[in-house]
């Protein structure tokens, strides 16, 4: 007997859908792409190429936010690592097939692990406009709003992968080698 | 789902509400760090599979009753805002919602003994 929702749709045992389909990530990484888009954009303000930043509601919000202190704690202004972060995010939400919770766990743990951090980031810049300089950024927080947004449908695919990490410990095979892919342990554990 | 949407919005409404009343430093402060915290874990458990995620706005909730005694709010306003909203946040996050999908035993299923996923891949053998 196979099992037929494995192999035919990639649904994980014990779930009712596949988290690596397509229709699942498509949406996180067209979020993530629009979060670099606009942490692009900020950041050719921060590196001075563009001599004006877009605010529709809060005056001088932006500008004070976006050339504050703390923007420039970093050698690189923090926008620029925004939107390094997105497109980390963007790609390892699109390498892989729809079976790769299983094929290759490192990068969806990856993809997962690298939305995690860059959301508690964004709630730590959200807190910090106003309590240290009684202003707001809108592009800021539309960045914040997507960072927080991508949490949880890329957290799904994770799950099933670690799923699948326990099954190969149950099994008794290496770990190791289950998380960066392996043909052989593909053909054992399901 | 929907009580989940409203504590984003409450969080939300608690970032707003220093600027609207023209609270002091120490008001202001308390409610633009917990606000934005409550909007995160209420937007993540948007999601069915990161639903207990809600449950982490429990103690924000407390803290929200707690923190106009514990910082000395000389604001009434204040203080019967963020008694009422930590009151809402905490009913609010222990309604669970419906959930339809199935996740192979959820996170405990990591490390719990014989969950449901490993049940399945035993009846469900690949050969």
């Amino acid at each position: 007997m196979t099992n037929k929702k494995l192999t035919d749709d990639g649904i994980p045992p014990g779930w009712s859908y596949n988290p690596a389909s397509w229709p699942q990530r498509l949406p996180i990484v067209g979020m993530a792409m629009v979060g670099f888009g606009i942490a692009t954009y900020l950041s050719l303000f921060q590196l001075n190429i563009v001599a004006d930043v877009w605010e529709p509601f809060f005056g001088e919000g932006s500008r004070k936010i976006l050339t504050s202190k703390t923007s420039r704690i970093l050698p690189v202004p923090d926008a620029v690592l925004g939107a390094l972060g997105y497109l980390a995010d963007a790609l390892a939400g699109a390498i892989g097939g729809t079976r790769r919770w299983r094929t290759m766990p490192w990068i969806v743990i990856a993809f997962g692990v690298l939305v995690g951090p860059l959301g508690a980031i964004s709630i730590l810049l959200v807190a910090l406009q106003p309590v240290l300089y009684d202003s707001w950024c809108t592009l800021c927080l539309s960045t914040a709003v997507i960072s927080i947004i991508m949490i949880g449908p890329a957290m799904d695919e994770m799950l099933a992968s670690l799923q699948y990490m326990r099954r190969v410990k149950d099994a008794r095979l290496s770990l190791w080698k289950a998380f960066w892919g392996n043909k052989e342990i593909e053909q054992k554990v399901i | 789902m929907w009580a989940q949407v409203i504590n984003a919005l409450l969080g939300i409404w608690l970032m707003a509400f220093p600027a609207i009343f023209e609270t002091d430093k120490v008001i202001a402060n308390n409610e633009q760090i917990v606000g934005p915290i409550i909007a995160s874990f209420a937007i993540i458990s948007w999601w069915e599979a990161t639903r207990a995620v809600r449950l982490y706005n429990i103690p924000l909730g407390f803290w929200l009753i707690l923190a106009p005694w514990v910082l000395g709010y000389d604001n009434n306003t204040a203080l019967v805002n963020e008694t009422v909203v930590g009151v809402l946040v905490i009913g609010l996050s222990l309604v669970k919602g419906k959930i339809e999908e199935r996740f192979g035993g959820g996170w405990s299923a990591i490390w719990s003994k014989n969950p449901t996923h490993v049940q399945e891949a035993r009846n469900n053998p690949i050969k």
